[in-house]
């Protein structure tokens, strides 16, 4: 059997590795855009922050691949002939497959005043942060308050950077947590020394001798070396919607991963799968949903038909001075309804969000100790067998949730 | 492949393991040295207490496969292929939390090890100790039999005789219209309780 696979990130290397995994002797070819070696993209913050260097991002050691896989770096997929069951590459050459796994994943959102003169750049591959690093000094403005935003603030500020923030919500991670909790958040990042700006958005972009001059909505202009734009991310879907794929926002994909076309498979953050939380299609654009994905795309693509159950929108978000997870949906809607509970003196936070019995949405500050046992009740679906409000007091260990009875 | 298998139900609380897991994973390997080391070794099992005060052993599982292998951004958690137990990599961790945020059992923790290094920290099953030919050292030092170091399918295969014999023992107790056992302890409390009759 030929497998081929497009994209060599999280779902695409998670998925290489599971093929060799399960079957060492399936022929394998992956297909990459990128140069180098296959990174790790979420440490890019990490990365601007100098916590680690170039080659600690390296995830996969491409010498030690067994001769069965083929590795081609630096090549686009042009077309895909889903009838002959082909893929044309930029550079002419053709290879055919029998299972093959898109796993294009996102590129980043790029507003009308993006421009990589006015060293405007976003952050999504290694050439991003290479630019970026090129022309910073000493401060930057991270333009967008969600997970990437944040990181990239925590990284530069590691580096001795002044950093300012530029969110259009009122509080930073507007999309993930409720204004109660994003402001313990906000608190803790304006102790750290980042100072934000919300509800706030920026207007236009000019260069002014040797730094940008960013002239904001309300006003005020601000001077830095760098703008970072963190404004989420949009799915590469172009190769499979001019093939003739279904597309809705992302790929659609069954419970099986697969396409509407047959051997073709999806995972990481191009498709679009259940989420349990929401009940509706979504896109979790985050990497361990995608090496899930590629994992469950893997077995799928060897015959043996494994049902991916969904996944919820998760995020860790750890700084020297608190760790904040969360997932699933945790809003006022109809029907769900939230326990908290506030500890001032241990700077802890525990919010749960619960729709008949079953848990949609949590978020712990600072108690990463049962974060991740809420996260997987969530993630599976299961009603509770306790009472939320010890839960959100600490009162439940591990054992009272996992009693049978 | 030998494992730990933890019996909660035979643990009494008296947190010898976590004692003897801090020892085991600190530099000198002394109860007597070890308090005193700059960067106090910390333990990799946790006792929890369960709502009516039982004490529960909770330590990494090494899943396969491992949601905080998945999870792992830098690949810092992987998995031993000679042993299978899911090791971490200090050097390479980032202290980014997303293993806690997979953990489904909530074993991960974040501390700082001897290499003044703060990095994700759970049960190596004792990986040094093994190769020495010992048992890992919670196991060795619980006076209660919680925590057993055997081979998982032998135990398994015991567990299952017991169940049989104890749901056995369900259906005779409601035939004497006492009803049925709320739980799996209560079970075992039951037998316990005839085996001390018979003896």
């Amino acid at each position: 059997m030929d497998a081929v696979i497009i994209g060599l990130s999280a779902a695409g290397l998670s998925c290489l590795d599971a093929l060799l995994k399960f079957s060492p002797q399936v022929k394998v070819t992956a297909i990459s855009e990128e140069k180098y070696s296959p990174y790790c993209r979420c440490m890019l913050t990490h990365y601007l922050g100098r916590i680690v260097r170039e080659e600690q991002m390296i995830i996969k050691d491409i010498s030690a691949c067994p001769p069965n896989v083929n590795l081609l770096f630096g090549e686009k997929v042009e077309t895909i002939d889903l009838l002959k069951k082909s893929l044309t590459l930029s550079s002419g050459k053709k290879i055919s497959y029998d299972k093959l796994l898109i796993a294009t994943g996102a590129n980043a959102v790029k507003p009308d005043y993006y421009d990589e003169k006015k060293r405007t750049f976003t952050l999504r591959y290694m050439d991003d942060a290479r630019k970026v690093e090129q022309h910073i000094k000493d401060s930057a403005v991270v333009l967008g308050g969600g997970f990437v935003g944040i990181k990239a603030a925590y990284g530069l500020l590691e580096r001795n950077v002044k950093v300012e923030m530029i969110v259009s919500s009122p509080y930073p991670l507007s999309l993930v947590l409720d204004e109660k909790t994003a402001r313990f958040v906000e608190k803790d990042m304006r102790d750290a020394g980042i100072v934000i700006r919300t509800q706030d958005d920026i207007a236009e972009i000019n260069m002014k001798k040797e730094s940008v001059a960013v002239s904001l909505k309300s006003g005020i202009e601000v001077y830095s070396d760098v703008v970072v734009v963190g404004k989420g991310v949009k799915p590469r879907v172009d190769v499979a919607r001019k093939s003739g794929i279904k597309i809705d926002l992302g790929i659609m994909v069954n419970e099986f991963l697969e396409t509407s076309a047959e051997g073709v498979y999806a995972a990481g953050d191009c498709c679009e799968t259940m989420d349990v939380a929401r009940k509706v299609p979504w896109i979790n654009a985050i990497w361990p949903v995608a090496v899930e994905q590629g994992y469950f795309a893997a077995l799928n693509i060897l015959g043996a038909n494994t049902p991916y159950a969904g996944s919820i929108g998760m995020n860790s978000l750890k700084t020297h001075s608190f760790h904040l997870i969360s997932g699933g949906v945790l809003k006022e809607e109809e029907g769900v309804v939230l326990y908290e509970k506030h500890f001032p003196h241990l700077k802890q936070f525990r919010k749960l969000a619960v729709r008949d019995n079953v848990p949609v949405g949590m978020a712990f500050y600072n108690c990463p100790e049962d974060a991740g046992l809420y996260i997987n009740l969530i993630k599976k679906g299961m009603p509770l067998n306790a009472d939320p409000v010890k839960i959100v007091n600490g009162e439940l260990s591990i054992a009272d949730m996992l009693r049978p009875f | 492949m030998k494992v730990v298998v933890v019996k909660p139900e035979r643990c009494v609380g008296c947190l010898q393991c976590r004692f003897a897991c801090s020892v085991a994973h600190s530099i000198s390997g002394s109860p007597y040295a070890a308090p005193y080391e700059a960067v106090l070794s910390k333990p990799r099992i946790h006792i929890g207490l369960t709502k009516d005060k039982d004490a529960f052993p909770n330590k990494c599982r090494h899943c396969d496969p491992a949601p905080c292998e998945m999870a792992c951004l830098p690949k810092a958690i992987f998995r031993e292929p000679s042993s299978g137990m899911v090791l971490i990599n200090p050097d390479r961790c980032i202290n980014c939390g997303m293993c806690a945020m997979a953990c489904p059992f909530g074993v991960v923790r974040y501390h700082v090890y001897s290499s003044n290094k703060t990095a994700a920290h759970k049960c190596d099953q004792c990986i040094a100790r093994q190769k020495e030919g010992r048992v890992p050292a919670c196991v060795e030092v619980c006076k209660v039999g919680a925590l057993l170091f055997d081979d998982y399918n032998k135990v398994m295969d015991r567990a299952t005789d017991e169940i049989s014999s104890l749901v056995y023992l369900g259906i005779r107790s409601k035939e004497q219209e006492k009803g049925p056992y709320q739980s799996l302890t209560a079970y075992k409390h039951r037998l316990e309780e005839l085996r001390r009759k018979q003896a």
